[in-house]
């Protein structure tokens, strides 16, 4: 399950996934210990922890809980600063064998979040799909030159607010776009800022990470033939992308990463999205999983 | 006529979009929603019965995908078919001759830069036969105001995907409300729940686009 030199953020623990809001809706800890529980026996390396639009006292309960049964380090995942303090404040990073915790995420709309960094240190994820404009307002990068700039432009703030930061408790996320909508490139981009980062020192050592799910959202499970879809292409980007120098997913512990060989049909599917345009992306897909 | 319509609705449905594009493979080199409305109207069939075979066509496409039985791409796919007859239509919309059902503003709340869900509701309802103004992502709540009042008797939908900006999404919907309490708002995006649209005072969610066109139908009937 685990592929040599790929760090697991296990994503179960999300209030966007339907049993997982069910488990707070009812505050049912005992289903929410469980499934971290199941996630760190299934080879997670981290825990992701995103209760979604709840109080930060119920983000501490659960870092808390989680904790007590729990060993491995935990990703406090919100873009809520609040949230995200009451989530590092209560974490015990001697439960984790000394052990930071992620933060996930800081992009540049929101570098304040650095400020709890000196009272309680975290890895931060460090978002990379929205810059700011020439106005000081958030775009979201379309090019692998924008997404590029907004990668060096916050890895430099985290190290002017993170002194003496090294670089692997640094993570940058490029941020990847579901395939089955991708009619405008994103895929491309991606893969070119991956490229970019690659061949730049400065991020030599650097953490590179992408939500891996979030590629084939909104995909079928299976195609025509009963076979899967999802786990075929999730591998194959992995394929592509980690001799780019990605090394962290937040992904699922129930999928079977793996590498996969140049000809596999899903190899050859995003090989052949790269090279597409528009809606020939969307067809490419949709001859693949037919 | 009915021929044509039908035929309409199963290039919308099954996302053929002109002769050239290789999809659906069964459909390869045959005419698609381009050809087949041009072709329409040079034999004189009227511009609404072309609307209608869209209108047919994308809601079978919006039921089969609340179903789960298409997905994503095959929904942008039809979109991309029904819009090859739009533009065949557009002199007709321009000019009045079709009348649409109504006006739907459609926008993602402040601060999210999302604009998927936004634009599958955006093309569902358009093949609703309604006219949308798609009023972008990070829309302020001042945005909002302004276009309602541009557009007197419109339904307005507001988009969310991250749980922060739902925040955002209260704050318009109770503005406009404010200001139109006659305007129907309809709430939307993945964090967005049954429960948060009548918190925040909004008339109607859905989890899927079909929804919400079936919502404006009843509106207009």
């Amino acid at each position: 399950m685990h592929i040599p030199g790929l760090t697991l953020i296990a994503e179960s623990i999300n209030d966007s996934v339907p049993s997982t809001h069910a488990l707070f809706e009812t505050e049912d800890m005992g289903g929410i210990i469980e499934l971290a529980r199941l996630q760190a026996e299934k080879g997670a390396d981290y825990i992701d922890v995103n209760v979604g639009y709840r109080s930060p006292g119920f983000m501490a309960t659960v870092v808390q809980k989680i904790q007590e049964y729990i060993t491995l380090p935990l990703s406090i995942d919100t873009p809520d600063p609040e949230i995200a303090a009451a989530g590092l404040a209560v974490y015990d990073p001697g439960r984790a064998g000394n052990r930071k915790p992620i933060l996930n995420s800081i992009s540049e709309a929101r570098l304040e979040m650095f400020d709890l960094y000196a009272q309680y240190p975290f890895i931060p994820i460090l978002l990379a799909t929205e810059g700011k404009d020439s106005l000081g307002g958030i775009k979201m990068n379309l090019s692998a030159e924008e997404t590029y700039a907004t990668a060096q432009s916050i890895m430099q703030t985290a190290r002017e607010r993170i002194p003496s930061v090294r670089n692997d408790e640094l993570i940058i996320d490029a941020g990847i776009m579901p395939i089955g909508s991708d009619s405008s490139g994103n895929f491309r981009r991606l893969m070119e800022t991956l490229r970019l980062m690659h061949e730049e020192s400065d991020f030599t050592g650097v953490n590179r990470s992408v939500g891996l799910s979030n590629f084939t959202v909104m995909l079928p499970a299976q195609k025509g033939d009963g076979s899967p879809v999802k786990g075929p292409l999730e591998s194959a980007f992995l394929t592509m992308a980690m001799p780019l120098g990605l090394n962290m997913i937040v992904g699922s512990v129930k999928r079977k990463y793996m590498i996969l060989p140049q000809d596999h049909p899903a190899m050859q599917c995003l090989q052949d999205a790269l090279k597409l345009e528009g809606l020939d992306v969307i067809m490419r897909v949709m001859s693949y999983i037919a | 006529m009915q021929e044509i319509i039908d035929k309409i609705a199963v290039c919308i449905e099954l996302g053929k979009i002109s002769k050239t594009t290789p999809f659906p493979p069964h459909m390869k080199d045959q005419d698609g929603a381009d050809e087949i409305a041009a072709a329409a109207l040079q034999q004189g069939v009227s511009p609404d019965a072309l609307l209608a075979g869209c209108m047919q066509g994308m809601e079978r496409v919006g039921k089969q995908f609340s179903e789960n039985l298409i997905f994503v791409p095959n929904l942008l796919m039809s979109a991309a078919a029904m819009n090859a007859v739009m533009k065949h239509l557009k002199p007709f919309l321009e000019s009045g001759a079709i009348k649409r059902k109504g006006t739907f503003l459609i926008g993602t709340v402040a601060g999210d830069l999302h604009d998927l869900g936004k634009n599958l509701v955006s093309m569902t309802i358009k093949g609703g036969g309604f006219e949308v103004i798609d009023l972008g992502v990070d829309v302020s709540t001042e945005k909002f105001l302004n276009a309602v009042a541009e557009h007197p008797g419109c339904s307005v939908g507001i988009s969310a995907l991250l749980t922060t900006t739902m925040v955002n999404m209260e704050k318009t919907v109770k503005t406009i409300k404010e200001h139109h309490p006659d305007v129907k708002v309809l709430v939307g995006g993945a964090p967005v729940t049954e429960n948060f649209c009548r918190q925040i005072g909004a008339d109607f969610y859905s989890p899927n686009p079909q929804g919400a066109v079936d919502y404006l139908n009843r509106l207009v009937a």
